[in-house]
Formats: C-alpha cells, sequence, structure tokens
C-alpha cells in the first residue's frame, strides 16, 4: 500500500515536493509508518537534523485530527506530519 | 462581532495595528492590550535575517478560533479579540503576530493576551525556519503535538 504524507516545518527537508508518498506494508498503522519514516531519513542522511523527527511527529487525519498509533492506514490515504511546533 | 482571527499570507498583505486597534474599540470595554510579535536580527548568538513560517493552514485557523473563544470564556465574555498571525517569508523588524483584545478591565486584558500568546505557542500548528546572515538556514525545535505517553 502507498500513503501521501503532507509535508510541514522541518519534515519538507524529505522532499522538495509538498507531498512524499510512501511505500507500507499493507494494514500499516501510525507506528509502522514512524519506523519507515526513520528508515528514509537515515536513507537521505538526514539523520542529524531530523533524528528525533520520527518521534516526536505527531500526524493529522484529513479532517485536521491528531491521530494515534494505533490508527490504521488506508490505501492512498493522505495525511499530514505535524513535527514540534513553535509559532509567535 | 467580537472575534477577529487570520493567518495572512506574506505575498498578499500585512498585519496592521491601526486595523487592529479599530477593530477592539468598544464603549463597553475600558481597556486595550496589544501585543506584537516582530522578527528578531539575533537568536542563540546567530545573526537572523528573516523568519519564514510555515503553517498548516485549517487547523490554524481552527487552533485560533477555540483559544480565543476558550480566553474570552476564561476571563471575560465582553472583550473583543484580534489576532493575525504571518505564514511565509518575513524579514528581521517586521510583524510576526498580532494580538490585540479589549475588555471591561485591565486585568482581564493582559491576562487573555498573554493566555492567547502561549496557547498558540503550545497548539498552534505553525513553524519558524530561520535565515541566517551566513546563508545557511534552520528549522527551530518546538513542542510536540504527540501524547506525551506515546513518546519512547
Amino acid at each position: 500500500m502507498e500513503i501521501q504524507l503532507k509535508l510541514y516545518g522541518s519534515s519538507k527537508m524529505l522532499s522538495d515536493k509538498e507531498i512524499l508518498h510512501i511505500e507500507l506494508p499493507n494494514n500499516s498503522n501510525i507506528e509502522k509508518l514512524r519506523d519507515v519514516l526513520n528508515q528514509i531519513i537515515s536513507e537521505k542522511y538526514l539523520k542529524n537534523n531530523l533524528k528525533n523527527l520520527s518521534k516526536t511527529a505527531a500526524f493529522f487525519s484529513e479532517a485536521d485530527e491528531v491521530i494515534a498509533d494505533n490508527y490504521q492506514l488506508r490505501d492512498k490515504e493522505l495525511i499530514s506530519i505535524i513535527p514540534p511546533i513553535g509559532g509567535g | 462581532m467580537t472575534l477577529h482571527t487570520a493567518l495572512l499570507k506574506t505575498e498578499e498583505a500585512k498585519i496592521s495595528s491601526e486595523k487592529a486597534k479599530k477593530f477592539i474599540l468598544s464603549k463597553e470595554n475600558g481597556a486595550e492590550s496589544i501585543f506584537i510579535g516582530r522578527v528578531r536580527n539575533e537568536n542563540g548568538g546567530k545573526k537572523v535575517i528573516a523568519v519564514t513560517y510555515d503553517a498548516h493552514d485549517q487547523a490554524v485557523i481552527k487552533s485560533f478560533q477555540t483559544i480565543c473563544k476558550d480566553a474570552k470564556s476564561k476571563f471575560d465574555k465582553n472583550a473583543k479579540i484580534f489576532l493575525e498571525h504571518v505564514k511565509g517569508h518575513v524579514p528581521v523588524g517586521e510583524i510576526s503576530i498580532l494580538i490585540a483584545v479589549s475588555s471591561g478591565h485591565r486585568e482581564e486584558a493582559f491576562k487573555i493576551c498573554r493566555y492567547i500568546l502561549e496557547e498558540i505557542k503550545h497548539k498552534s500548528p505553525i513553524w519558524k525556519k530561520e535565515h541566517y546572515v551566513d546563508g545557511k538556514d534552520e528549522w527551530l525545535p518546538g513542542h510536540s503535538l504527540r501524547p506525551k505517553e506515546e513518546i519512547k
């Protein structure tokens, strides 16, 4: 299965595009997505900049609600990655 | 109308303190408090030339509305609140956020202003990337929205 991850804040270092397409095993949840994200960060040599991102990021559903680690992802689902925030 | 919130794209509009002052003007409210945040030229010893703000637009607007309504019910239901934040590239010295509040009394006006600012920093999905004199840039750390008990 594949999900579409909309990038915000520091996660934009992962791609020049707004949305990152990520391949996941079928029936993956957010916890699995965190593991895969961690691998992607390593492969792109971004460990220094994004070392805690897979742990500290939250994820929003299309309804803009935080989704829990056991949330079951659907094929082609669009979700947003929300790195630690700090406006003002 | 007693509440105005907006996220302004820097290429389209600028925050106006005059607009904010007009909005909060009320014969019933004798106290006004205005907080203006501007981009500073230094952070942690690094010389800053600008900040780029990124934001999850819909979630930011939702959070602004919730925060301001909470502030009114907590401190003064008759308060008038104007809140604007920018999204995009902001050079040093320019305004990134403006919170203007009018209330019956000064204590509530100060409290509402402070409450809104602190809540935004912890609840509104906005991110800052600082640009430095040496040409480098860096996303700043912030507060995680992931439930603490889930972070191992």
